[in-house]
């Protein structure tokens, strides 16, 4: 629980030379012996009888570590000071968030705003914020946890409408097959749009492009590149062989990219273009998180009883019996 | 083996320690003016502890069954005077023998004084210098007034400074009567009121006799080195002038501290012995100016023998 400005607290640590140089100067002003004659002597100045020794240690002792557990306790303890806030992302069109913070009734609550996920920012930071603040999540989508978020404070969630649902993608391929076979590619892809989104066929591979099929005889030329490669024939012997979906696939990485090698496509039926296709989203696509739709969580009573219990509690108590014990020891030592 | 000087340093009866020093010292500090019994009876006494045995009425005694003391007029009319110097610098202690310092010696050697006069039938009194004021004791006699001036010497503590000479009127009164005064002192303060005023005393006929007690460190420059000291009585450092050692509320505390601080190294040894021996030259130079018997004395030294030099000194002279 350390926020980004309390570790500067550590730079006070010199301080801890003040005692030291208290106790050290302390020791000149009592050395001075008494002598009838002392007026046939030489007069001196006081800086010639400084000897650095150490006096009362254990009074030294206990004012370090009271200084010391006094920064550690800044250093780590924090007060909540945000009220109610309205937490933002910055891809969020201004009159939108504005609409939402009067729906909400938080007219004159501070805005922050963030380049990350809010949630995980709100989870990290929930210490700052006040008992009594109510919190405004306004983002232009936010992927759906697998549990239900708690926090110590009331939260509601706003996302731009319409935002929800993920665009359409297009998928670039590059089909390099024999004139035999190539219409039951293009029928195979075919099949795919029919699953949602958009794929282009090209002749020869881009940046963007996915997937590269070769389905025909020789090697392709170095200078293509792509992520995944779809080839029939013997696979390389290092390859690795799986079975997904009912379909047999052999797997090899070659400097042009990964390789699957398999004799089930192109597929002759619907079952196996199905089959096709699941594999490919699960073994080569990116994971799509789902949306998360707009909520209003109340403040859970869990998560607010730990709240309270703050991993600096031992340190204020040490703070207090150092403080006592110095005390006592300096009263000692007058008397 | 203890040193007999240490013993008596830690005797807290005064009384005991006078008859110790004054055994087979014999009796008198001065001829007396008029010999023999042959005095004039004046009245009867009741005896009090002190009083001398010969002196008691036996007659009276077998009649009365009390004991009284025929008392006479007195044929001296010497009277002694103690002068005890109890200023701080009094206090300085030996280095060689724990619990012995100039003002138990002075005191000690004053109240010896003090039997010996009170043997002899002599009126004594006593004055004490001590914190910036005079102590008085009128001149009497008898075994009482020798309580009294015991007393006095037990109670005083070296303190202060001394008197100056408005401060030292008040005890002159005496002036009037021949008397013999011993003065015991360091005279580290030199010249000063006490030194004029005993001067002053010699020059009006009196037998003045000055004791100067040093310690033996001091004598020896055998003071530890590698320490700061401060002067026992700060107003008398002559660096400075006495107005600027008033605390002033415009001088921080510690520079004041700082000031009459004092440094004693191996190098600034001679200076030291150098400067000392010129103070004690003045001291000398005035005292044979002015017909003073001077002793001067280590209070290492056994007492008897000291007062014994001191009682003597005006047989020398």
């Amino acid at each position: 629980m350390i926020t980004s400005l309390q570790p500067w607290w550590w730079l006070a640590l010199p301080v801890l030379l003040v005692p030291l140089w208290l106790h050290m100067r302390r020791r000149e002003r009592h050395k001075a012996g008494l002598l009838a004659t002392a007026r046939f002597l030489p007069a001196t100045t006081p800086q010639q009888q400084r000897t650095p020794r150490w006096q009362e240690r254990l009074l030294l002792l206990l004012r370090l570590l009271l200084l010391l557990a006094l920064i550690a306790w800044l250093a780590v303890t924090v007060m909540p000071w945000r009220g109610d806030t309205v937490l933002d992302t910055a891809d969020v069109p201004s009159e939108f968030a504005a609409r939402e913070q009067d729906a909400a009734g938080l007219h004159g609550a501070k805005t922050v705003q963030l380049s990350a996920d809010p949630l995980q920012w709100l989870a990290a930071h929930q210490h700052e914020f006040r008992r009594d603040a109510r919190i405004l999540i306004v983002a232009h989508s936010l992927p759906m946890p697998a549990l239900l978020p708690e926090f110590a404070l009331p939260v509601t969630v706003r996302l731009l409408p319409g935002a929800s649902k993920p665009a359409a993608r297009t998928h670039r391929i590059v089909l390099a097959s024999t004139p035999e076979r190539e219409p039951q590619w293009r029928a195979l892809i075919a099949a795919f749009a029919a699953a949602g989104g958009r794929f282009d066929i090209g002749s020869a591979p881009d940046a963007a492009t996915e997937l590269v099929i070769w389905d025909r005889g020789g090697t392709p030329p170095a200078e293509w590149k792509s992520a995944l490669w779809w080839r029939t024939g013997a696979p390389p012997a290092d390859a690795i062989a799986i079975e997904a979906n009912g379909l047999h696939l052999a797997i090899a990485d070659s400097a042009q990219g990964r390789v699957w090698y398999s004799p089930d496509w192109p597929a002759t039926d619907a079952r196996a273009a199905a089959a096709i296709y699941e594999t490919w989203q699960q073994l080569a696509q990116p994971f799509v998180a789902y949306p998360m739709p707009p909520v209003s969580l109340a403040a859970s009573a869990a998560t607010r009883s730990g709240q309270q219990q703050r991993p600096s509690d031992w340190l204020a108590w040490s703070l207090l019996a150092l403080f006592t014990l110095e005390r006592i020891t300096a009263h000692v030592r007058r008397r | 083996m203890l040193d007999t000087s240490s013993l008596l340093a830690h005797s807290a009866n005064l009384d005991l320690v006078i008859r110790h020093v004054l055994a087979g010292l014999g009796h008198g500090i001065h001829a007396g003016r008029e010999r023999g019994a042959g005095v004039e009876f004046s009245e009867y006494r009741a005896y009090a502890p002190g009083d001398e045995w010969r002196r008691v009425d036996w007659k009276l005694l077998a009649r009365a069954d009390r004991y009284y003391v025929r008392e006479a007029e007195r044929d001296s009319h010497v009277a002694v005077w103690l002068w005890l110097d109890a200023s701080a610098s009094m206090a300085e202690p030996s280095l060689r023998i724990e619990g012995l310092d100039k003002h138990w010696f002075a005191r000690t050697v004053l109240a010896c004084v003090a039997a010996i006069a009170q043997r002899q039938g002599d009126a004594f009194g006593l004055v004490i210098c001590c914190d910036g004021k005079t102590e008085f004791v009128p001149a009497s006699r008898g075994p009482r007034q020798l309580q009294r001036v015991l007393a006095a010497l037990m109670r005083a503590k070296p303190a202060g400074v001394l008197p100056e000479a408005d401060g030292l009127r008040g005890a002159m009164q005496f002036l009037h009567a021949p008397a013999m005064v011993f003065a015991a002192s360091d005279f580290l303060d030199w010249p000063s009121a006490q030194g004029d005023a005993l001067l002053r005393l010699r020059r009006m006929r009196h037998d003045v006799r000055l004791l100067m007690l040093r310690t033996e460190a001091e004598a020896e420059g055998t003071i530890p080195t590698s320490a700061a000291y401060r002067d026992r009585e700060p107003r008398r450092t002559t660096a400075e002038p006495v107005s600027t050692l008033v605390p002033d509320p415009k001088v921080d505390t510690g520079s004041a501290v700082a000031r009459g601080l004092h440094r004693l190294t191996d190098a600034d040894r001679p200076d030291y012995m150098r400067a000392l021996a010129a103070h004690i030259d003045g001291v000398r130079a005035a005292c044979v100016q002015s017909d003073v018997p001077l002793l001067e004395a280590r209070i290492e030294q056994p007492l008897g023998e000291v007062l014994r030099s001191w009682l003597r000194t005006e047989r020398a002279r």
